[in-house]
């Protein structure tokens, strides 16, 4: 006899899947909100440590230099020294393709205010150039000599005020102006004179010099400071916010992909706890199909678009309490920034969707061994 | 073996080609000391256009051997040869267990007792997905399924969900189902056992019509009289065999028929026998209540040779 080749599914007139999927309304709706709650629980997760790393790195991605020279073997500012020879400034100045340079100090410490204290990096720089200093201001000025601008998250938190008195690496000073984006979960920036950061640490000291590409790349010009002045490191910025994210990455990377696991696994239960009640309780619906000539393969088409169809739903909702939550978290905790990307979004549903077919194979399992004749045998 | 149940009874212009061969069907289940044999040893050869009606007492093997004509239970032994409406034959038994699927799409039409419609899906998409698995896609299963509804008196119900209609209605929806595929064969189990007299009558005249007009063979097991009265043939089932069963009582509680091998009760002067004890104390109880038909006496003679 002839036999009926097997035929897409896709150009089938009855969309057997989602008619399957949404017969009970109420089901389809938990499992849904449940891969949802659990896309959303790695997704906060992913986005606050991608917002972390985002405002760890703000200060130098926001700074108007193209290349930073620090001491031989510092790649980054947190949790390192770097000190330079003062004469380096000028040698580097003198490089050809160098707009400008300027040399900040740089020293990790305290800044204490009425309400508390915060650790904190603490910038010197040259205010009459402004290179190195604060992106922008939203309140006050630069600061003078006694004066320091700080964070306007941090102001908030230690009661800050401008005007008012604050201890930075515990001497006193008189707030000037509120920068803004250089707080984040592990330390805030604050900026003072570079004469005043060596009052404040009893030397005098170039920490980081910060050089401006006139003409040529960022590339070329740290590639001819290289050259031109050995024993010191070279990054372009963002060679420098590379390194800068990496200590980061490195501390919570682990913790941030055990976490990204955990909600993944819970989204996998989920789903598969979903479809398999959902298929066992119409099994006799499945056997009817099966009888009329349906082979496991059509079946399990059915059921993977019941899966495409979850996950597709979860990741809409996901992404929109995502994206009102990465709008409304940092209002309620400041130092929070929450970065939720569409890329993120597309990455997390493709790994659900994968791990949704893994789901599957266990209400499919059921829906193979079934016995084509209890349609026959029995009644609902 | 059991001839005289092997010859189609009513006679044609021209013989009409044979749909459903089937020789020497045994199916057992379970093995050694549990083993149930089912169907023993059954030949039956049922034409195109012919409905034939199996009865038999529960536990005879009826849905049994439905299943295997209808490619759903492989026999212990034997062969279901089919013939298809462009005379290829196809022996079901002998079939790998991968191509059933696809033998069923084109060979088959099921009727269930409980219409086995999906709730999932309006009357229109129970009929549409059948044609979608017989291959029948897109718009053309759509219209297909119309055609059908309308020929089963429910185009004015596509939309509607099994749920919303009558039980009339969704056996209906079921037999259009049955038809999607174009099957040469309509297999029914107990079609009419959850409807009342009229519509099981009404589901019995559809059935004939569906049989008369396209040339179908219809089996159906059941054990409705009703059903009768739309039967070429009617074949008694008893322990896995075709019986010739000379005399037919009707049981007047149940309105079952009652092979006349059991032991017979005498009321008012009649010889009355019963399926089981309980409908014979609940008549005993309240004989009042029934009513008792032609049945009552011995019943038309039925045999597989001689018919009704
Ligand atoms: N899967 C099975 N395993 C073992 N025995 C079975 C199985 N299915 C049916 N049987 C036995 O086979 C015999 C015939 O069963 P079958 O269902 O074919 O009877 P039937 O005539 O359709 O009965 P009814 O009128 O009650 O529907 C019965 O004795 C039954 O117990
Ligand atoms: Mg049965």
């Amino acid at each position: 006899m002839t036999r009926i080749a097997a035929r897409p599914p896709l150009l089938d007139s009855v969309p057997l899947g989602r008619r399957l999927l949404f017969t009970e309304p109420r089901r389809a709706t938990l499992t849904v909100l449940g891969v949802a709650a659990a896309l959303l629980l790695v997704l906060l997760l992913q986005g606050i440590f991608a917002g972390a790393i985002e405002r760890v790195t703000y200060y130098i991605r926001t700074s108007p230099a193209d290349v930073f020279v620090s001491q031989l073997g510092v790649e980054t500012m947190h949790m390192s020294a770097s000190a330079l020879p003062p004469d380096t400034v000028d040698r580097v100045r003198a490089v050809p393709g160098a707009a400008w340079a300027s040399a900040i100090g740089y020293a990790p410490g305290a800044v204490s205010g009425p309400r508390g204290r915060q650790l904190s990096y603490v910038i010197g720089y040259d205010p009459t150039t402004s290179r190195g200093g604060p992106a922008s201001l939203v309140a006050g000025r630069a600061p003078r000599p006694g004066e320091v601008v700080v964070d306007d998250a941090a102001a908030d938190s230690l009661g800050l005020r401008i005007g008012g008195a604050v201890a930075v690496l515990g001497v006193p000073l008189r707030v000037s102006g509120l920068s803004s984006g250089g707080t984040s979960i592990t330390n805030t920036t604050v900026f003072v004179g570079s004469d005043d950061l060596a009052r404040l640490r009893g030397v005098a000291s170039v920490s980081y010099i910060l050089v401006r590409a006139g003409g040529i790349t960022a590339a070329d010009l740290a590639a001819r400071v290289r050259a031109a002045v050995p024993g010191v490191t070279v990054q372009t910025r963002e060679q420098f916010a590379d390194s800068e994210a990496r200590v980061v990455t490195d501390m919570s990377a682990n913790l941030l992909r055990l976490m990204s696991v955990i909600g993944l696994l819970i989204a996998l239960a989920v789903i598969a706890l979903g479809l398999m009640t959902a298929t066992l309780s119409r099994l006799h619906d499945y056997a009817i199909l099966k009888a009329l000539g349906a082979s496991t393969a059509r079946l399990a088409a059915s059921v993977a678009v019941q899966v495409v169809w979850t996950v597709a739903l979860a990741s809409v909702v996901a992404a929109a309490v995502g994206t009102v939550l990465a709008w409304v978290l940092p209002l309620a905790a400041t130092t929070i920034q929450v970065r939720i990307t569409a890329a993120s979004m597309g990455q997390l549903a493709g790994w659900a969707i994968a791990i949704g077919l893994l789901a599957a194979l266990w209400p499919l399992r059921r829906i193979a061994t079934l016995d084509t004749i209890t349609a026959f045998r029995e009644s609902r | 073996m059991n001839a005289p149940n092997d010859v189609p009874r009513h006679e044609r212009a021209a013989p009409a080609p044979s749909a459903v061969t089937v020789r020497g069907l045994t199916k057992a289940y379970g093995r050694g000391a549990t083993e149930v044999v089912a169907v023993r040893d059954v030949d039956l050869t049922i034409v195109s256009g012919e409905v034939v009606l199996v009865m038999g007492p529960s536990g005879s093997g009826k849905t049994t051997l439905l299943l295997m004509l209808g490619a759903l239970l492989r026999p212990t032994s034997g062969s279901i040869v089919v013939t298809g409406r462009d005379g290829t034959r196809v022996d079901v038994a002998a079939e790998p267990e991968k191509a059933l699927p696809a033998l069923r799409t084109r060979s088959f039409g099921f009727i269930f007792q409980d219409y086995a419609l999906l709730d999932a899906l309006t009357a229109a998409e129970n009929i549409a997905v059948a044609a979608n698995l017989a291959g029948t896609k897109g718009a053309a299963a759509r219209q297909r399924a119309l055609t059908l509804l309308e020929r089963v008196g429910l185009a004015h119900r596509a939309a509607a969900r099994p749920t919303e209609l009558s039980g009339g209605e969704q056996q209906r929806v079921a037999v259009a189902r049955a038809l999607a595929n174009d099957p040469p064969v309509l297999l029914a189990d107990e079609p009419t056992a959850n409807l009342d007299a009229s519509r099981g009558r009404d589901l019995a005249r559809l059935l004939r019509r569906l049989a008369d007009e396209d040339e179908r063979c219809i089996v159906i097991v059941s054990h409705d009289d009703r059903l009768r009265e739309v039967a070429d043939r009617v074949l008694w089932l008893e322990d896995g065999r075709f019986k010739t069963v000379t005399d037919l009582f009707i049981d007047p509680v149940c309105q079952m028929p009652v092979a006349a091998t059991g032991p017979a009760f005498e009321w008012a002067g009649r010889s009355l026998r019963f399926c089981s004890a309980g409908c014979r104390s609940e008549f005993i109880n309240d004989p009042g209540r029934f009513r008792i038909t032609t049945g009552g006496q011995p019943g038309a003679e039925i045999t597989g040779g001689a018919g009704l």
